[in-house]
């Protein structure tokens, strides 16, 4: 028991820490591109300690549901991540099936992400949900298509089994499938976290922009959720991807989690080279965009079928 | 080495499925340009322990006439259809690249009752070369733009040509040369013909630039 | 070396043609060639060459007929463009160094005994002759040369995935060597082997012009200048049943001459249909003929899918069918650079200005349709009478209407533009001496098979059928 609580403990904790430096190399990689500097990769974690210190602000026309979304995007993000093995540290409540609470967690937090941006009667965060409504449909059709081409690639329905933490799935037998689940898991991670081609996090106030404009009432400390627990779904996304992408383990602890890392932080660095090289999609075509990411993930079902 | 032309294959009908969601015409050119490449390289994974000169030159022959000259041609032949020219095609991309889901699942379902003799290397080679034919073939149909029509021909011949590249014995490698340069010179005839439809509707009044380069 | 000499004489006749020259010169050293061609393939008739490059090029009696047929047309055609190009004011190079190009390919074509350079082979005779057709680089030419393009090299990227099929089927011959297939036809593989079939006959079919992938024959056959068209209908698309007899060889001796046997049936009556229903409503003089022309290598087929007498027919067909389209399409041709146009209410009463050309008109027409007394009539009544032995007597029924649809549709515009009151022409009154004499050459070859079969063709044919199994 005491054990449980330690490793859930220990396993939080990482995520916390992990998460905002993940979206401070980002930062620091596209700020490279364009030829600056770049602020400390500790940035977020001084950003987030401002906010938590700050007072929230609430319009007359909002209700609880306002109140209470960045506290349950937060904490879904925190039950997911329970789910999420990171390295040599295990996924703590790991259970066969498991990807249907992680869905049912992400859905949880866009509901009420979506609602709170409703519930601000502000037209703008009206259409912002609408896009974000859209987009995840789409986008979890192609979550879900990996996850049955990766259930049917590692013979289990639960997510520690799929990226293979004991059993790393081996790319003589399942490589080619596996390439392609990486590409279509990348762009769902690119359009779930509202990454560049899908969306701008760096803009406000912009029409075409989706997730930026949801919390735009949000201040202070509820900012401040909202903001973690958006970085935590990215670290936890690349926390996917990783151990697919590199699919061996040494047996030394040290050294696999050295190479955990290593891989997180070239992921980083991977969507901060996307978003400095490409250019936001015009609107109508993210849809064709997540398209690519259904049919790539619908290939290699079909290739997993193949090498069955 | 199996697991190289795996990749490779896979990569293949990737670009493929790539090209088929690409709205600008520059775009899929490079995209042609990288499955070609990609396709380059299968020699050298089939043959990888007694690597031949017949290996090389056909590597070499499909990276310098089908990665280079011919994407080289291409732009040549759409250097004055305006640079932002997009790919028209007949069904949305949406919808095409559904179909083409479709027809990659076909491919495949096809390969399962075709049964290559002998020991093959890799036998993703038989789908992924049908489906990219497959796939070649649709974009062949779907799109209005002449040098749209010229890529999917093209894509048609790379998918047969990464069948072909697994037959060794039959196929001499002078044949084999031949049927690369017969490419290249279908590349370049079809190039000067799209020429030769864009100075017809700049002489003829009334065109407008959008409609250039494109034919029934 | 006569074979290197067949490919190489023409090869070398294209390359002189890209130096500067007149227009009339180009045609002169486009007579030369054709005569050299034709000198050394009439000393093939007297013996077979030796075959070459590890047998990759034998000139068999198969072969031999095809390499005929190529030559005579280009000696007629040679005749012709002299008379042709006092009128074109457009310079010749390209157009000349392409036939030439196609004259050596398709000499390629008649003996290569490897099916991946008959392939090679039959795609480069595809893509030389596209720039042909634009020869006047109007925008309606452009999408014909795009059309035939595109539709040709479609079926012959299909009929190179057929090869790749053949050479998966001879994975235990280790060759696609025409002769070590034959020898070793018990070691193919069936299942690969049939589907090979399919792939090669819809691949070179394309090429064909077989319904339902005919369409760019009425578009390219109506834009392309009568000489193009001949070398095309006459020559280019006869290469291709070349090849399908090459496969029927191969079906013989694998037994599946029955599978193979009803695809070209079924493909056959399907190019009967087509045309008889279409050419109806056809008031272009060339269209009209390219709808013949369709018919007749439905014809072709038909008589190949039959085998026995059919074969024979075919064979004997193959040289009427380019016999007539002299005739027909220089004829045509000849009216569409007099008149500026071959629609028929631009063409009238073509008798009264050019009684020769009007006559030859008549004559065309009679002998496309297959009349007494031109040879096309015996070959057709050979391939019907095939039908009719081997019990098909549906077919035949149908193969006589649609042959009748086609003598209607076909009579109806020839006999308006012949006739009637005359319509002004673009060019002067005069006919010319040289078009007149390659339009006479062949109508004199068609009426002389058509009376009288000479011994040797008969047994060069007979030998060739053999060869397919009849």
């Amino acid at each position: 028991m005491l054990m449980m609580v330690f490793d859930v403990c220990s396993h939080g904790l990482l995520v916390l820490v992990l998460a905002p430096l993940f979206v401070g190399v980002i930062a620091r990689v596209k700020a490279r591109f364009a030829g600056r500097t770049g602020p400390s990769l500790l940035q977020p974690f001084f950003d987030l300690r401002r906010l938590f210190f700050k007072n929230s602000v609430y319009s007359r026309t909002t209700t609880w549901v306002f109140r209470a979304a960045p506290l349950v995007v937060f904490a879904a993000m925190l039950a997911l991540s329970l789910l999420v093995p990171l390295g040599i540290s295990r996924a703590p409540a790991a259970f066969t099936g498991d990807i249907l609470w992680l869905a049912a967690m992400l859905g949880l937090a866009r509901f009420f992400m979506i609602t709170a941006a409703l519930d601000t009667g502000f037209s703008m965060e009206g259409m912002g949900a609408s896009r974000e409504a859209f987009f995840a449909c789409l986008g979890e059709l192609a979550l879900f298509m990996n996850f049955i081409t990766l259930a049917l690639l590692a013979h289990g329905f639960s997510l520690s089994g799929m990226i293979g933490v004991d059993a790393p799935l081996s790319w003589e037998h399942a490589g080619p499938a596996l390439l392609l689940v990486a590409a279509s898991l990348f762009i769902v991670l690119l359009a779930e976290n509202c990454r560049i081609p899908v969306d701008d996090p760096d803009t406000h106030l912009e029409l075409t922009m989706i997730h930026e404009v949801m919390i735009l009432e949000h201040s202070g400390i509820d900012l401040a959720y909202m903001l973690y627990g958006a970085a935590v779904k990215l670290l936890l996304f690349a926390a996917i991807l990783v151990p697919l992408v590199i699919p061996f383990r040494t047996g030394y602890p040290p050294v696999d989690m050295g190479i955990f890392l290593g891989g997180v932080t070239g992921m980083a660095v991977l969507v901060g080279v996307v978003e400095s090289v490409m250019a936001r999609l015009r609107l109508n075509r993210v849809r064709n965009f997540l398209l690519i990411a259904f049919v790539l993930a619908f290939f290699a079902f079909i290739v997993g079928l193949w090498r069955m | 080495m199996t697991a190289w032309i795996d990749a490779s294959c896979i990569l293949i009908v990737f670009f493929a499925l790539a090209m088929l969601a690409t709205h600008r015409l520059i775009g899929v050119i490079q995209l042609f340009a990288a499955q070609a490449f990609v396709l380059g390289f299968v020699p050298f994974f089939l043959h990888a322990h007694d690597l031949s000169g017949r290996d090389i030159t056909l590597a070499l022959g499909t990276l310098v006439l089908k990665a280079g000259l011919v994407p080289y041609i291409l732009f040549w032949a759409i250097r004055r259809v305006s640079m932002r020219s997009e790919i028209k095609p007949i069904i949305g991309v949406g919808a095409s690249l559904i179909f083409g889901a479709l027809l990659i699942a076909g491919a495949f379902w096809v390969s399962l009752s075709l049964k290559l003799p002998g020991k093959p290397l890799s036998d993703l080679i038989l789908p992924c070369s049908l489906a990219t034919v497959l796939l070649g073939f649709m974009i062949m149909v779907t799109r209005t733009l002449a040098v749209a029509q010229v890529l999917g021909y093209l894509m048609m011949e790379n998918g047969i040509f990464l069948f072909g590249l697994s037959l060794f014995d039959a196929m001499p490698v002078i044949m084999e040369m031949g049927i690369l340069l017969d490419i290249f010179v279908a590349v370049f005839i079809m190039a000067i013909v799209v020429n030769h439809i864009n100075e017809a509707f700049e002489r003829s009044p009334g065109s407008n630039r959008g409609k250039m380069g494109e034919s029934g | 070396m006569i074979l290197p000499a067949l490919i190489f004489v023409p090869f070398t006749g294209a390359l002189l043609a890209f130096l500067p020259l007149k227009n009339a010169a180009r045609c002169f050293l486009f007579l030369a060639v054709a005569l050299v061609h034709a000198g050394l393939v009439a000393s093939c008739w007297r013996q077979l060459p030796a075959a070459q490059f590890d047998g990759a090029l034998v000139l068999d009696p198969l072969g031999l007929i095809m390499l005929s047929i190529d030559t005579f047309l280009f000696l007629s055609l040679a005749v012709y463009m002299i008379g042709y190009f006092e009128h074109e004011q457009r310079n010749n190079r390209n157009f000349m160094a392409c036939l030439l190009f196609v004259l050596s390919a398709m000499s390629v074509v008649a003996m290569s005994y490897h099916m991946g350079l008959l392939w090679v082979s039959v795609e480069t005779t595809t893509l030389l002759s596209a720039p042909l057709i634009s020869f006047h680089r109007t925008p309606q030419s452009l999408e014909a040369t795009w059309k035939y393009l595109l539709i040709c090299s479609v079926g012959i990227a299909l009929a190179l995935l057929g090869t790749f099929f053949l050479a998966i089927a001879a994975h235990d011959v280790h060759t696609l060597l025409l002769p070590s297939l034959l020898n070793g036809a018990p070691l193919l593989l069936v299942n690969w082997l049939k589907l090979s079939v399919i792939f090669l006959f819809v691949g070179y079919g394309c090429k064909m012009g077989l319904a339902p992938t005919h369409s760019w024959k009425p578009e390219a056959y109506g834009q392309a200048t009568g000489m193009v068209v001949v070398v095309m209908a006459g020559a280019l698309t006869q290469c291709a049943f070349l090849a399908l007899l090459r496969v029927s060889q191969i079906c013989h001796k694998t037994g599946l001459t029955e599978f193979y046997g009803s695809i070209l049936i079924l493909s056959a009556v399907l190019s009967l249909i087509v045309p008889a229903l279409f050419v109806l409503g056809e008031k272009n003089i060339k269209r009209a003929f390219a709808y013949s022309s369709i018919e007749h290598m439905g014809l072709l087929v038909l008589g190949l899918g039959l085998g026995g007498a059919g074969v024979f027919g075919a064979l004997f067909h193959m040289i009427n069918n380019a016999l007539a389209k002299v005739i027909m399409f220089f004829t045509a041709g000849s009216i569409a650079q007099k008149y500026g146009s071959a629609r028929v209410g631009d063409v009238r009463g073509v008798l009264h200005v050019y009684p020769v050309t009007g006559v030859f008109l008549i004559v065309g027409f009679l002998a496309g349709t297959g009349m007494f007394p031109f040879a096309t009539f015996h070959s057709e009544l050979m391939i019907l009478n095939a039908a009719i032995t081997s019990k098909h007597y549906v077919l035949a029924v149908v193969v006589v209407a649609c042959l009748a649809l086609v003598f209607v549709g076909i009579g109806r515009i020839i006999l308006e533009a012949a006739q009637g009151e005359a319509s002004a022409p673009v060019l002067e009154k005069k006919e010319n001496i040289f078009m007149n004499t390659a339009i006479g050459l062949g109508a004199a070859g068609l009426f002389v098979l058509g009376v009288w079969l000479p011994v040797p063709l008969e047994r060069v044919i007979r030998a060739a059928a053999a060869l397919v199994g009849a």
